[in-house]
């Protein structure tokens, strides 16, 4: 269990966040045509998970939007945008901002990943949702760098995560 | 388990819809202010659910569009659309659309609702997600007018569902 803060207010994942150094728990999300996805379809790419709690809030657009512009001249990564929404509000935001350059992936079936990754909320107003996390790994999905909160309100440290990348 | 088609390929729910006649389950979902419902909060009222998949596709938006037209024409009823699609997907979509007279409820928390209202699909590429269905529910919590599509790209049958609410 983590302690995190929402709009100020204390709140809790349901754990950790995998260790730097340790390797990625392996999961099952869905895809933006319904298919079923894992860490193997992204074998040999550095991956950055940006795990938000919905795509159709401002922090968790403007993230993803960020990520959008640093992929694009970055074949060697893949970014993916993790979330409990579903894959057809994933897709609807993509087309609208014109974001292509990141994977989206949805928790539609179930919570595993979130419960996996130790991200998922399990109080507060987000409750049954994710805490926003970014995860960057390298080729053999091994952890490099993660970030937790603090504030879910609150945008991730770019600038560290992408160092990782450099 | 009830047997219903997608596109025509065969899928299954995990139980079936809760008898006509009988209490209709009390449930947890939580409302476009992320608080948690239940039905006790429309004690005294005529329910409607529809039951569908997801706003962003396009049965279900039409589904929302038609009863939020007629809503209007039931002051003594609260008709509401259940979905797993996100609170913020939900409320996207009734600010574009402009559909204020009816109740969105979000599975955001968990799928207590689907498993208890028999509406959770176990396969094909909705897993995860309801299955299309519209339970009418009287002043006394009693069921009073069930349907499962049965064909989930279908649209329910409006007027024996509205009748129900008379």
């Amino acid at each position: 269990m983590a302690d995190v803060l929402f709009k100020g207010t204390p709140a809790h994942t349901s754990g950790e966040l995998p260790k730097v150094g340790s390797k990625a728990p392996d999961f099952k999300l869905t895809a933006g045509d319904l298919s079923e996805v894992s860490l193997a379809n992204f074998k040999g790419k550095k991956k950055l998970l940006s795990i938000v709690h919905s795509l159709d809030t401002g922090v968790c657009a403007n993230s993803t939007k960020r990520f959008n512009d640093f992929a694009k001249n970055r074949a060697d990564v893949v970014v993916l945008v993790v979330s409990c929404d579903l894959p057809f509000a994933q897709a609807r935001f993509c087309g609208a901002e014109g974001i292509k350059n990141v994977v989206t992936l949805s928790m539609m079936r179930d919570r595993h990943f979130a419960k996996d990754y130790g991200v998922l909320m399990t109080d507060s107003p987000l409750a049954g949702l994710c805490g926003r996390s970014t995860l960057v790994l390298d080729e053999n999905d091994k952890v490099l760098y993660t970030q937790l909160g603090p504030e879910l309100t609150v945008e991730p440290d770019y600038d560290k995560a992408l160092a990782v990348l450099k | 388990m009830a047997t219903i088609a997608h596109r025509g390929n065969t899928v299954h729910t995990i139980g079936e819809l809760p008898a006509v006649g009988s209490p209709a389950p009390d449930f947890r979902l939580t409302d476009a202010n992320l608080n948690d419902v239940s039905l006790a909060d429309f004690r005294g009222k005529k329910k409607l659910l529809n039951i569908f998949p997801s706003i962003d596709t396009p049965t279900c938006a039409q589904s929302t569009r038609k009863f939020n037209e007629h809503a209007a024409k039931h002051p003594n009823a609260v008709i509401m659309m259940v979905s797993a699609d996100l609170p913020f997907a939900q409320q996207h979509f009734c600010s574009a659309e402009n559909t204020h007279n009816v109740k969105t409820l979000s599975m955001m928390r968990d799928r207590h609702f689907a498993k208890d209202y028999g509406v959770l699909l176990l396969d094909g590429l909705y897993q995860g997600i309801t299955a299309r269905a519209i339970v009418v529910i009287d002043e006394h919590d009693k069921v009073v007018y069930t349907e499962l599509v049965p064909e989930i790209r279908q649209e329910p049958n409006y007027e024996q569902a509205l009748a129900a609410l008379k």
